[in-house]
């Protein structure tokens, strides 16, 4: 009895985990975006959908096997993040944050019209890189699916260190995003740096989008929830940090599955599936009360 | 989805904007000399976007009917508008269809929620609100305090009833887990799923809600699955249904599984099949009042060959397995039926009083034998359905007909 509850247990830890790797891999985008641009970007989820599409276009409508649609997935979706911000973002760049975040919310829209415009707004299955296999460990049933999304997650981190920590254009997108007017003169190529900041968010919310569409199905609205949560992982883990970005996304699925686990047993009997988001919405809030800078996130040290 | 309703839309204003006085004498707005107005809601997105064929589907079939000359010597134009599923859209769209548009009748809104939504609305200014798009049993039941007001598909009274006389039957002490959409609509189905069950060794052991703005349901299948459950009742809209198959089969759980209809189409399910690798899908038990057009038994039948037809003319690019768009034209076969029947000054309760005694056995788009009949005492326009399971690819009917008590 009590080892059947543990792999109960453990079943709702690891589904938690399942939940929490697709957050993480969307946070892990607005991450970059926030980091290489200083921009909150509204319009991640419907960008990671939109690349969605393209994958699941590429396969079921244009004939091409999953890696060669998978890589052009990625090519097509750089090219339109760069695109995106050549074309709306730049011309409000110089003025208040408000102004870019209307912008993106704008964009949100936008997407979301377009894609239902051109493919529809019923359900597709677009397949997984990883199959539909499943292992068995002690009673407890994980997904190669799963395995595989937080194995990306944390692949993705680690290129992002890589990058950012030992090439000069992680330097050039840091110095950036922290001091366009000093990075400009010390040479840096600003307007592009940020450009292939875009580029290199709609790359990471393709792979997000890519990963997510198996799951959840593939349909016009598949991110807008998933958005909120990925809000609230970044937030948790540090909104510049991108592997505070997986561990927050993590942490949140394991959490919000352990207070619908333990309600089920007296403990927090309040909560029902209905406070699923709105929880999500109080860790932002909490997070940014008493830790503004989340889990991983450095706090602001500015020279005077 | 857009393209295609946006130039009747315009069409329709413009229509709109020619005054009322052209209409015959005795008749109620929306109706003119050479046409009828009738408007509706559907998700055309949303988390319940699928249904939009159902929509589409009636929207070709008014197409083929005006291209034959229409009713009544008139066209229908059929304004379709958007409401996301989500009812404060319905309730201002309707109010618009209603007073800016007047349309003769709101016809086909889907969505129990919806619908609710907008049921005292529509009797206090007494404009039908015909052939709701949702199987919640109040259309019927409460006919009287709401008398234009009427339902169409079978209840899910009638269907979870039938669901749960199906196992307590084929399953000894069954344990079955229910995953049902927190509103009227998830509930019904649980409550008479239920009482199918009572007096038998069978019993639900666990029942997960889920909101309709959750991203997705793995928690709620882990549950259930936890619960013990080796039935695993489906009460969720086509996205919603979708992932539990999915979830179902990464848990490695196979339970028997009962869909609901609405989610049960062919296209559904072949999604749900994740390309032939989910087994969990297999041998899936559901019900439907309409022909499956994957069933090669269908094939030559004129019914579902016109089917295809108006389909591939009036709705090109549509997917004909998606049975959606079949229930929408069996929807408004049912419809012309009515607006045939009104005469010269159609009025719009001269249409809920032939909505209230309709008998018709012969819709080309539903199984033989299944017939659409209201009368006196009876308000439920469907109330016959056909036990089905997924084999191989497709549903496999097994025995006759079910009929509901007419209650």
């Amino acid at each position: 009895m009590i080892v059947a509850a543990f792999s109960d247990f453990m079943q709702q830890v690891v589904s938690g985990l399942a939940s929490g790797g697709i957050y993480a891999l969307l946070a892990l985008a607005l991450v970059i975006i926030h980091r290489s641009t200083g921009v909150i970007n509204f319009a991640q989820g419907e960008m990671a959908t939109f690349s969605a599409y393209i994958a699941w276009t590429l396969t079921v409508n244009h004939g091409l096997s999953y890696w060669p649609a998978f890589v052009a997935c990625l090519a097509i979706s750089f090219g339109g993040g760069v695109g995106i911000h050549r074309v709306v973002i730049r011309p409000v760049e110089r003025g208040s944050v408000l102004r870019i975040v209307i912008v993106t919310i704008g964009l949100l829209v936008g997407i979301n019209g377009f894609v239902i415009w051109e493919w529809g707004g019923e359900p597709q299955q677009l397949r997984s890189p990883f199959g539909t296999e499943t292992y068995d460990v002690g009673g407890v049933i994980v997904a190669a699916h799963d395995i595989g999304t937080i194995a990306v997650a944390l692949g993705i981190v680690l290129l992002l260190w890589l990058l950012f920590r030992f090439t000069k254009v992680g330097l050039a997108l840091r110095a950036v995003a922290v001091n366009p007017d000093e990075a400009r003169l010390v040479g840096v190529r600003v307007t592009w740096m940020l450009a292939l900041g875009w580029g290199l968010a709609a790359t990471l919310g393709a792979v997000a989008g890519m990963l997510t569409a198996p799951t959840v199905g593939l349909d016009p609205q598949m991110m807008q929830a998933v958005l909120i949560y990925a809000f609230a992982a970044a937030v948790l883990g540090g909104i510049d940090s991108p592997i505070g970005a997986v561990v927050g996304g993590l942490l949140l699925g394991v959490l919000l599955n352990m207070l619908s686990y333990l309600s089920q047993y007296g403990a927090f009997d309040w909560f029902t599936e209905e406070l699923r988001l709105p929880a999500a919405l109080l860790i932002i809030l909490v997070v940014l009360l008493v830790k503004p800078t989340g889990i991983f996130g450095r706090p602001e040290v500015k020279r005077v | 989805m857009r393209r295609r309703f946006a130039p009747i839309a315009a069409l329709a204003t413009a229509l709109c904007a020619i005054p009322v006085a052209l209409a015959g004498s005795g008749a109620d707005p929306g109706v003119s000399s050479t046409t009828i107005l009738i408007g509706g809601t559907s998700p055309l997105t949303g988390p319940a976007a699928s249904y939009a064929t159902v929509a589409r589907g009636a929207q070709a079939y008014f197409d083929f009917i005006n291209a034959k000359g229409g009713a009544a010597k008139r066209k229908i134009e059929y304004r379709v508008v958007d409401d996301a599923y989500n009812p404060a859209q319905t309730v201002q769209a309707v109010r618009r269809l209603v007073e800016q548009d007047n349309v003769f009748a709101v016809f086909n809104t889907l969505g129990t929620e919806a619908n609710l939504a907008i049921r005292d609305y529509l009797n206090q200014v007494k404009v039908p609100q015909l052939f709701v798009a949702s199987g919640a049993t109040t259309w019927g039941r409460d006919a009287a305090k709401y008398p234009w007001t009427i339902g169409f598909q079978p209840s899910y009274a009638a269907e979870g009833l039938v669901y749960g006389q199906y196992i307590a039957k084929t399953q000894k002490k069954a344990k079955v887990g229910v995953l049902f959409q927190n509103d009227d609509y998830g509930k019904d189905l649980l409550a008479s799923l239920k009482s199918g069950l009572s007096r038998s060794g069978s019993k639900v052991v666990a029942a997960e809600p889920y909101q309709v703005t959750s991203p997705d349901v793995g928690s709620q299948i882990g549950k259930l699955k936890a619960s013990g459950a080796n039935v695993l009742a489906i009460f969720a809209t086509p996205t919603f249904a979708i992932q539990a198959y999915v979830f179902a089969n990464r848990l490695g759980w196979r339970p028997l599984i009962i869909n609901n209809a609405v989610s049960a189409t062919s296209n559904t399910m072949t999604l749900a099949s994740e390309g032939g690798k989910n087994k969990s899908i297999e041998g899936t038990i559901s019900t439907t009042p309409l022909k499956d057009p994957l069933n090669p038994r269908w094939k030559k039948d004129p019914g579902m060959k016109q089917y295809r037809a108006i389909l591939a003319k009036y709705a090109k690019g549509a997917n004909p397995n998606d049975a959606n768009h079949l229930y929408g034209m069996a929807v408004a076969y049912e419809t012309v039926g009515l607006l045939k029947g009104l005469g010269a000054n159609p009025t719009r309760a001269g249409l809920m009083a032939r909505a209230r005694s309709i008998a018709s056995a012969k819709n080309p788009f539903l199984l033989p034998g299944v017939s659409v009949k209201t009368g006196k005492g009876d308000n439920f326009p469907l109330q016959q359905g056909q036990l089905q399971r997924w084999m191989k690819g497709r549903w496999v009917p097994f025995g006759g007909l079910w009929t509901s008590k007419r209650n």
